[in-house]
């Protein structure tokens, strides 16, 4: 940690634990922007990440962006968005998804 | 450094069953830090056999006395760093918690310091129940409820003290509020084997304590497959405890990933960093699957939602 500015002020989010070289995070960062589409389908919300950039780049229909840290900072911004939290058990997520 | 933190209701037995426990060398070069809500320690006094104890008190560490705790604890990691050699080194910090403490608000407040969430993997939460006064405790006290919720391993104590009906009903009672942990006994602290209940004992009826009845907890095993996806496991999870949080009271498991064995653990909405662990070979039907506990859900939602997202059918 960096004693002046405290960053990282924590060490990465659990979310990105599955990785531990450069070429396995880069990957798991394409596979969780391919599952984040699945989640946000019909919600109006769009997530792109390209892995250049640190963070997931969320947008809505009206071209608003915000570029949030991890997944956990991306549901709160959102709910604030939608104006209601996405629950994975809502009824369109319980049917297979192909 | 591993923290156990040690629950349980006022007068539940964790000072004794600890004393026990240290003077048998159960948890090996250990630094006790003991929590009192009252101004006057007590408990300090009964603990020997250990490093310590250091004592908080006037406050409990989960509310008033959290920044108390910080500072105990960031002293204990600075001590740690500066001894060289490891075979020295403190391996365990045991947290005896007042009996006034909900152990969820002290995980989060641990996982928000910068310092000590490099340092302290939080290995388990021991919670004491009264063998003799545990059942009205749960009928009365939220509060009750909540650190049986929270335990993973649960300790009857005073069973001789105690109506072998009652215990055998507490102890149907507690595997129905927290099903994930394992329930033992002891008398006097150390470990006895708790009586099996004879067929027919049913479980306390726990009144609802604020408006309608809490549903019971309810295990669900969710299955990722031989060859698991973090990414989409971290997706799901992760959307669901931000908008169910306060109804998924614990997840757990170990995951196989690229990084190595991960243990995956959660208190409510906390996350605990995944700890990587040994490989173990004997394991291998065990892993790759997470336990999540909770109420006010069906699990067969879970399942089909857990599909939808990792695209692993679930039996």
């Amino acid at each position: 940690m960096c004693a002046s500015c405290g960053y990282p002020a924590a060490p990465g989010h659990w979310t990105e634990a599955g990785a531990a070289t450069a070429p396995d995070r880069l990957r798991a960062r394409f596979r969780r922007a391919q599952v984040l589409a699945t989640a946000l389908k019909g919600s109006g919300l769009a997530a792109y990440d390209g892995g250049q950039v640190p963070g997931i780049q969320l947008s809505t229909l009206s071209g608003a962006q915000t570029i949030v840290p991890n997944l956990e900072a991306l549901w709160v911004e959102a709910e604030r968005l939608t104006g209601a939290p996405i629950d994975p058990l809502s009824p369109q997520f319980l049917i297979p998804n192909d | 450094m591993r923290l156990t933190i040690l629950g349980g209701y006022l007068g539940s037995g964790k000072t004794t069953w600890l004393r026990h426990q240290l003077h048998a060398g159960a948890f090996g070069r250990v630094h006790v830090v003991v929590n009192e809500a009252a101004e006057i320690p007590v408990d300090d006094a009964l603990l020997g056999g250990a490093e310590g104890p250091t004592v908080l008190a006037g406050g409990c560490v989960c509310c008033t006395a959290g920044a108390d705790l910080v500072k105990a604890l960031r002293q204990l990691c600075d001590r740690r760093s500066q001894i060289a050699d490891p075979s020295q080194r403190l391996e365990r910090v045991i947290l005896e918690t007042s009996g006034l403490a909900d152990p969820a608000p002290i995980v989060a407040l641990l996982q928000a310091d910068p310092i000590l969430t490099r340092h302290i993997v939080i290995s388990d939460i021991i919670v004491a129940v009264d063998a003799a006064h545990g059942l009205v405790q749960l009928a009365a006290e939220p509060l009750g409820r909540r650190q049986v919720e929270a335990a993973d391993q649960l300790i009857v104590t005073k069973l001789d003290a105690a109506d072998p009906a009652e215990v055998a009903r507490l102890q149907l009672t507690l595997r129905r509020l927290n099903p994930g942990a394992t329930v033992s006994g002891s008398v006097m602290g150390s470990a006895t084997t708790l009586p099996v209940p004879p067929i027919g004992t049913r479980p306390a009826d726990l009144p609802a304590l604020v408006g309608r009845a809490p549903a019971p907890l309810l295990p669900v095993r969710l299955s990722l497959g031989p060859d698991p996806d973090w990414s989409a496991l971290g997706v799901w999870l992760s959307a669901l405890l931000h908008a169910r949080g306060d109804e998924i009271v614990r997840a757990k498991g170990v995951v196989r990933t690229p990084a190595g064995r991960l243990l995956l653990q959660t208190v409510r909405k906390v996350v605990q960093p995944p700890e990587i662990l040994p490989v173990d070979d004997s394991r291998d039907g065990l892993d790759n699957g997470i336990v999540v506990i909770g109420r006010g859900f069906d699990p067969n939602d879970l399942r089909l939602s857990f599909q939808h997202f990792t695209g692993v059918a679930q039996s």
